[in-house]
């Protein structure tokens, strides 16, 4: 804003401010109170005033000046300082400068008896979450230790204590749930999530299809992505497929953000996605592995793992892709299997083990024999195999019926 | 550690002061009983003047023996101005210190006279209330001041510590002469606070009881008990706080100092040594003479404080106390000192003493004598109170005046003494008079006592004060604004608002500019001062219990003698000298004592050591290991005795100075005055260090900024232990206490120790404790580099190859640490340990995930990183031909790592292979693809042990045809099990073992 602005401008902004703010309380407009609140969203409005904040200086001699406006001196006092901070660029004075605002709002809005202020909060909550990231990389860049996002992820946790109770502000609590998901996903502190999720899942005041869409659409992809974390498969894919279900369809990059996990998920219980789902979210990365699951080609998922392992590293699917690789083996011996078959049904389910070796051979991969009795062991122990291995003729014998069952949504066993 | 240490010690200081503040009401008592005997002993001014060292401890002795009389040594120092209260407090201290630590003599006479006084003293009781009169009087203006100095001393100190803290604030109390004159503070404190007499009585009540009883007992054993136990105390507490000489040295810094400031205040006693720095006073020329000859007095205006107070903070608040004591006693000594620069205070005790059979009670007596007699010269003060508020306004600013005031009123009550008859009226006298010496040493001291001390406050408040001085990064700047404090309590104690106002909430008060209040300190006087705490700090070694012996031997002079005599030591260059040509008389005796003290001293110095050791809880860990402890502790001792024998050298010095920048800083900012002499001392310490950035900083901005981080900011470089241990072997022990320097090795040590382990045949445990004992030392004194990364690295391997994951894993976080920082190691083999580790033992995805996307290109490039990534898909595939074949050609120590997996690995494999494989499997294969190894060489490879081991997991097998061992598959199936592992672990703890736990966790 480098228009030039006079001191009586400033002052009247300012003291517009002023006004609005006491009158949207009085009136309960939680609508209006939101932009009010914001600074990332580093509207016109917002920088005007900062920056007749600058100008001005003394803006708390206005708010001491009427009775109206000092009884939320509180909340505005250090608003306008975060406000000054923000706007030249001091993210840390400006996070302090705020949090010290949202406590003093989160004082109010506790004694608000109905939830006019719910929309507002939620600013509060994101604003707070978003100036600590902020701030975080201007501790980090100065060579400090980022430490105001852990400080946001404990001051969410006070708004979730005031949203969860009995009383119409319930439903603001799952918002908070994902913005603190978000800061814990982010601070690697994923761990601090239990208490959250107990406290909804488990607490009575909380009927879950009461909170609103976008809510439990957030929610169920963290905890569908704990759940892979913890390669529970099955519940993974109930929560993401329920966030995927719910998941607004205008919004590609959220449902892309879904389809990064449950992809994975759906194939370590056996399901493959259409090529045409890959490549219309730009999962591309998965490719590769779907078309070596389908081939029963070891290589190629070796190489597309180590050809996106940072990704895959980073997005913790990593080893649930890595496991894949019994499915692929068992893809190949049932391709195996089927060549047998073809040449001479009758011995067809008695495979040497030499065969397998030879395959994985012109797939480059050097394994001696006792390594793939090995895997066939493993395969016939996860039950990808059904059928016995004779060690003395070093043939794997595999039953007539149904010799390479279906996972059909199931997960391996182990 | 270093952080570790200082907690440690800022607890054990805390647990110190607990036994003091028991012993503290007693000596309280005492003091307050003595005070009235003191006060009506107008004679007792002539004979003061003998001997100065005699003065101090007598001094010393006075206020512990009396108690009650203490109130006599206080209302003397009150008299000199307000910051006797302070000063008292000191003195009180002091002389306690003096007799329990150093001057055993004194403390037998003094616990003789206790005995005796007893009767005295409760009978005097009343006048202590008639004292609590004025004391009630101080206590308006006090009171605030007190809470102050109570707070800062809580915070640091524990509850004990109302008492004990505001004494041990004043730097009294670390001398442990806190006991008398703590309890005296506290009573006064409470009384002033209370403002009601009442109170005053009620506490005397309660003291009387704890003292008469704590005195009982001390007195009813031979006061060699006694002081034994008091040793012990000390002891205790100068391990707690470190310094392991600083008990020694805060008698002797005040026994130094008293002798100094004994000389210049000969002629007008108190009033001499307030005028000195006023030079209102009568004595004021005396004294500054005086002060010149022993450095002091030109110090004292201004430096007296400071000293006093630097003496507290560098000295971890016992050399402290033998500057505030010091500067008190400059105040307070500067009579008794001028009594003894006339003849030396042994003389004229010893002239006295003939009056008082006992020694100790005679000295003591005297020493109160002493006082009385130069208390008597405060009368005339009167101008110099006005002389003084300005000193003091200019110094301590205005907080110190309302102390002052209130000292003014102890002083008044010391005044008493004098006219004994009108403990009153003379206490306004007195507090005209005192004012300007108490001010100058006062104000500082009162600013930190009465502000600081008063136990009375809220520990809301404590807080507050200790942030308030946290932010003080200079002397200057404590003394501020611990102005700034009393300032602000006193008002909220006015207001009413003390208790029920939320301190913490209350913002702090932007910092002030130190640089304007203290420039007055002369930089000499403060060097002086600054020697003097760091001798004293040696000389807390010195007073043992051995001396006390002695000196009772001795006698009277013999005593005084004595006492001087260490204090000599500890001050022995400077103070030594200065005090030295003013006491000619008594030089003959100091001589003799010093050559006598030092040998003394060295074996109080190994006693101390010793003690120490206990104090910090070493013996206990010493006890629970079993070979050398004695060993060490006598090697440990020898280098205390050594340390103690280099109490001059640079080196000491350095580590006096830095133990007592320690104390500094864990006790916070309360003894502004005193950093404000340790500013001006010198160059390398953080005082001066602080006090330069400050005078650079100036701004108040820059104060506020830091005022924030303050605790951040602690500058650990000086904090630093910097070691002088020779020995390549040492047991290790935790640390509950500050390091010794002498018990910590420096890095060329610690070089040769680790090849010195690396290439001893001893177990795991023995190289375990040996590098553990390294790793301390090098976290003590920082030590970051390659040889740090070494010696973790070595400890890892050794862990590594006995299965201690426990220890690993200590290591191994550490590695990281250093790693990072750049330093070079075996990164790689490191990293690779670190995967195999999370792969093996913590199943973690999500750690597995982060150490796995940390690894860089060249890292996966590592053979030994390369060997734990496939480790990891073996292990995650569940391919147990490929583990045992990794496992068999591992590199380094991965081999070890997968050690502890193996059971597991092959408890899982078997399963599998029963489930997969029909009808049989030859036990020779199981035996070739499980890894197991013939033991010898009898071309079994393996197979009986594998049997064994498949017997022993509930394996069916048979024997076929051809008789071979075979596996029966489906029969193995259902009776597999995991045994309970009944192995010992290598190194000895089976709650380590990972396989125990391992295989716990697999059911």
């Amino acid at each position: 804003m480098a228009s030039y602005m006079s001191m009586g401008e400033a002052h009247r902004r300012i003291t517009d401010y002023l006004n609005r703010f006491v009158d949207v309380i009085s009136y309960q407009d939680g609508t209006s109170l939101k932009p009010l609140l914001s600074l990332s969203s580093e509207s016109p409005s917002f920088l005007a005033l900062a920056d007749a904040l600058n100008l001005f200086q003394d803006a708390n001699r206005l708010i001491k000046q009427a009775d109206k406006y000092s009884q939320y001196a509180e909340i505005v006092a250090p608003l306008f300082r975060a406000m000054q901070s923000y706007r030249v660029g001091h993210l840390v004075e400006s996070y302090q400068a705020f949090e010290k605002s949202a406590n003093a709002f989160i004082q109010e809005f506790r004694n608000w008896e109905s939830a006019w202020a719910l929309e507002a909060l939620y600013v509060v909550v994101y604003e707070i979450r978003i100036l600590a990231e902020k701030a975080d990389r201007e501790l980090a860049s100065n060579g400090k230790t980022p430490e105001k996002l852990k400080a946001a992820g404990s001051f969410l946790m006070k708004v979730f204590g005031v949203l969860a109770g009995k009383g119409p502000k319930r439903v603001g609590a799952l918002y908070v749930t994902c913005q603190l998901f978000k800061v814990y996903f982010k601070l690697g502190t994923v761990h601090l999530c239990r208490s959250v999720i107990r406290s909804i899942e488990t607490a009575r005041i909380f009927d879950f299809e009461e909170f609103p869409v976008r809510d439990k659409v957030t929610y169920m992809y963290y905890t569908g992505r704990l759940e892979v974390l913890n390669e529970n498969f099955p519940a993974a894919d109930h929560k993401l497929s329920y966030a995927l279900k719910h998941c607004d369809p205008q919004s590609e990059a959220n449902i892309r953000m879904i389809l990064k996990y449950l992809v994975p998920v759906k194939l370590s219980i056996g399901i493959l996605p259409k090529k045409a789902l890959l490549e219309k979210y730009t999962l591309v990365e998965y490719s590769d592995i779907v078309l070596a699951m389908k081939r029963g080609d070891l290589r190629l998922l070796r190489h597309a793992l180590e050809e996106h392992e940072d990704r895959f590293l980073r997005s913790g699917v990593y080893l649930v892709l890595e496991k894949l690789e019994l499915q692929v083996y068992q893809r190949l011996v049932k391709k195996i299997y089927i060549i047998q078959k073809q040449k001479d049904p009758s011995k067809a389910h008695q495979i040497k083990l030499e065969m397998i070796v030879k395959a994985l051979k012109w797939l480059e991969m050097e394994m001696d024999l006792d390594e793939v009795e090995c895997i066939m062991s493993i395969l016939i122990y996860k039950n990808l195999v059904k059928g016995y291995f004779a060690h003395k003729s070093k043939v794997a014998v595999l039953s007539k019926q149904d010799p390479f069952p279906k996972l059909n949504g199931k997960p391996i066993n182990s | 550690m270093g952080f570790e240490g200082a907690y440690d010690d800022m607890m054990n200081q805390g647990g110190v002061t607990d036994t003091r503040t028991t012993l503290d009401p007693k000596s309280s008592l005492e003091h307050h009983t003595v005070d009235p005997s003191h006060a009506q002993n107008p004679s007792y001014y002539a004979p003061p003047s003998g001997s100065e060292p005699a003065s101090w401890t007598s001094y010393n002795l006075d206020q512990h023996s009396d108690p009650r009389s203490v109130p006599q040594a206080s209302a003397g120092t009150v008299s000199s101005s307000g910051a006797t209260n302070i000063e008292y407090a000191n003195y009180a201290t002091y002389p306690n210190n003096d007799p329990y630590g150093y001057g055993n003599t004194n403390y037998s006479g003094y616990y003789s006279s206790y005995q005796q006084q007893p009767n005295q003293p409760y009978p005097q009781q009343q006048p202590s209330q008639t004292y609590g009169q004025p004391a009630g009087a101080y206590q308006s203006t006090g009171a605030p001041h007190q809470p102050i100095s109570s707070f800062q001393n809580a915070g640091s100190y524990a509850g004990p510590t109302s008492y004990s803290t505001t004494y041990y604030n004043p730097g009294d109390y670390q001398t442990s002469g806190g006991y008398p004159s703590a309890n005296y503070n506290n009573t006064q404190a409470n009384s002033w606070n209370q403002g009601s007499y009442a109170n005053y009585g009620h506490q005397y009540p309660n003291y009387t009881a704890e003292s008469n009883g704590a005195y009982n007992a001390q007195s009813a054993p031979a006061t060699s008990v006694q002081y034994q136990q008091d040793y012990k105390q000390w002891a205790d507490y100068y391990s707690q706080t470190e310094v392991t000489c600083a008990p020694g040295t805060e008698n002797v810094a005040s026994t130094s100092t008293s002798n100094l400031a004994a000389p210049p205040v000969l002629a007008s006693g108190y009033s001499a040594p307030n005028s000195q720095q006023l030079s209102a006073s009568t004595a004021p020329s005396s004294w500054r003479p005086e002060s010149g000859l022993s450095e002091l007095p030109s110090v004292q205006p201004s430096a007296p404080v400071n000293n006093v107070h630097e003496g507290y903070w560098k000295q971890g608040g016992q050399g402290f106390q033998n500057y505030t004591v010091s500067s008190t006693q400059s105040n307070f000594q500067k009579p008794l000192d001028l009594n003894p620069i006339s003849g030396s205070f042994q003389n004229q005790q010893k002239p006295e003493v003939p009056q008082q059979p006992y020694v100790p009670y005679a000295t003591s007596h005297q020493v109160a004598q002493t006082y009385h007699l130069s208390l008597p010269p405060p009368p005339p003060p009167p101008p110099p109170q006005t002389a003084a508020p300005p000193f003091d306004s200019a110094r301590v600013s205005n907080v110190q005046i309302p102390t002052n005031p209130r000292i003014s009123s102890n002083l008044s009550a010391s005044l008493p003494k004098n006219s004994n008859a009108s403990v009153g009226v003379t206490k306004p006298a007195y507090i005209g008079v005192s004012l300007p010496k108490t001010n100058d040493n006062a104000s500082s001291h009162a600013a930190a006592d009465s502000s600081l001390k008063p136990g009375m406050l809220p520990k809301s408040l404590r807080g507050y004060v200790e942030r308030a001085l946290a932010r003080c990064k200079d002397d200057r700047q404590m003394s501020a604004c611990q102005d700034i404090l009393k300032e602000v309590i006193t008002k909220a104690s006015t207001d009413g608002t003390l208790s029920t106002r939320d301190w913490d909430t209350e913002p702090l008060f932007p910092l002030p500019n130190v640089d304007l209040i203290n420039d007055s300190t002369t930089p000499s006087s403060l060097i002086k001062n600054r020697r003097s705490p760091i001798r004293r700090t040696k000389s807390r070694w010195e007073p043992l219990p051995e001396e006390k012996p002695v000196e009772k031997q001795l006698c009277y002079t013999p005593s005084n003698v004595k006492h001087g005599g260490p204090i000599y030591n500890n001050e022995r260059d400077k103070q030594v000298s200065t005090a030295r040509p003013e006491n000619k008389e008594n030089k003959f005796s100091n001589l003799k004592f010093y050559l006598g003290n030092q040998k003394e001293t060295n074996k109080a110095g190994l006693r101390p050591a010793k003690r120490q050791h206990v104090g910090d809880g070493r013996i206990g860990l010493n006890d629970g290991d079993s070979s050398s402890d004695s060993d060490k502790e006598q090697s440990l001792t020898a280098y205390y005795a050594g340390a103690i024998a280099l109490a001059d050298s640079p080196e000491e010095r350095k580590r006096r100075e830095s133990r007592s920048k320690r104390f500094e800083r864990n006790h916070g900012s309360r003894s502004a005055p005193n950093l404000t002499k340790t500013k001006s001392v010198g160059g390398g310490n953080l005082y001066t260090r602080r006090a330069s950035a400050s005078v650079l900083a100036n701004s108040n901005s820059l104060d506020d900024g830091a005022a924030s981080r303050a605790v951040e900011d602690i500058d650990w470089d000086s904090l630093t232990v910097k070691g002088t241990c020779q020995e390549i072997e040492k047991r290790y022990l935790r640390l509950t206490s500050a390091p010794d320097p002498a018990t910590v090795r420096p890095e060329e040590v610690l070089e040769r120790a680790l090849v010195f382990v690396q290439d001893s045949p001893k177990n795991y445990l023995y190289k375990c404790d040996q590098l553990k004992s390294i790793r301390q030392d090098l976290t003590v004194q920082r030590i970051h580099n390659e040889l740090t990364v070494k010696v973790y690295e070595t400890h890892a391997r050794l862990a590594i190859e006995v299965g201690d994951l426990s220890e690993y894993n200590q290591c191994q976080s550490q590695l990281q640490t250093l790693y990072a920082e750049g330093i070079k190691g075996q990164h790689m083999e490191f990293a690779a340990y670190n995967l195999l580790c999370v792969i093996l033992h913590s199943n973690n995805n999500r750690d597995l995930l982060s150490a796995m996307s940390r690894l860089s290109v060249e890292a996966r490039k590592d053979v030994g990183v390369k060997h734990a990534l496939a480790v990891r898909a073996a292990v995650t595939s569940g391919n147990y031909v490929l583990f045992f074949k990794l496992y068999k050609d591992a590199p380094n120590l991965n081999t070890c790592l997968m050690d502890l997996y193996v059971e597991k690995m092959r408890y899982a494999a078997v399963k599998c292979m029963t489930r997969s494989y029909r009808p049989t499997l030859p036990v020779s294969y199981v035996a070739q693809v499980l890894g197991f190894q013939s033991t010898d060489e009898k071309n079994t490879s393996g197979l009986e042990e594998c049997t064994e081991w498949l017997k022993a997991h509930g394996a069916c097998l048979a024997t076929d045809s051809s008789g071979e061992m075979m596996l029966d598959a489906k029969a193995s199936m259902a009776s597999l099990f995991m045994p309970e592992p009944d192995d010992a672990v290598a190194h000895g703890d089976a709650s380590l073992a990972v396989n125990d736990f391992l295989t716990r966790s697999l059911s």
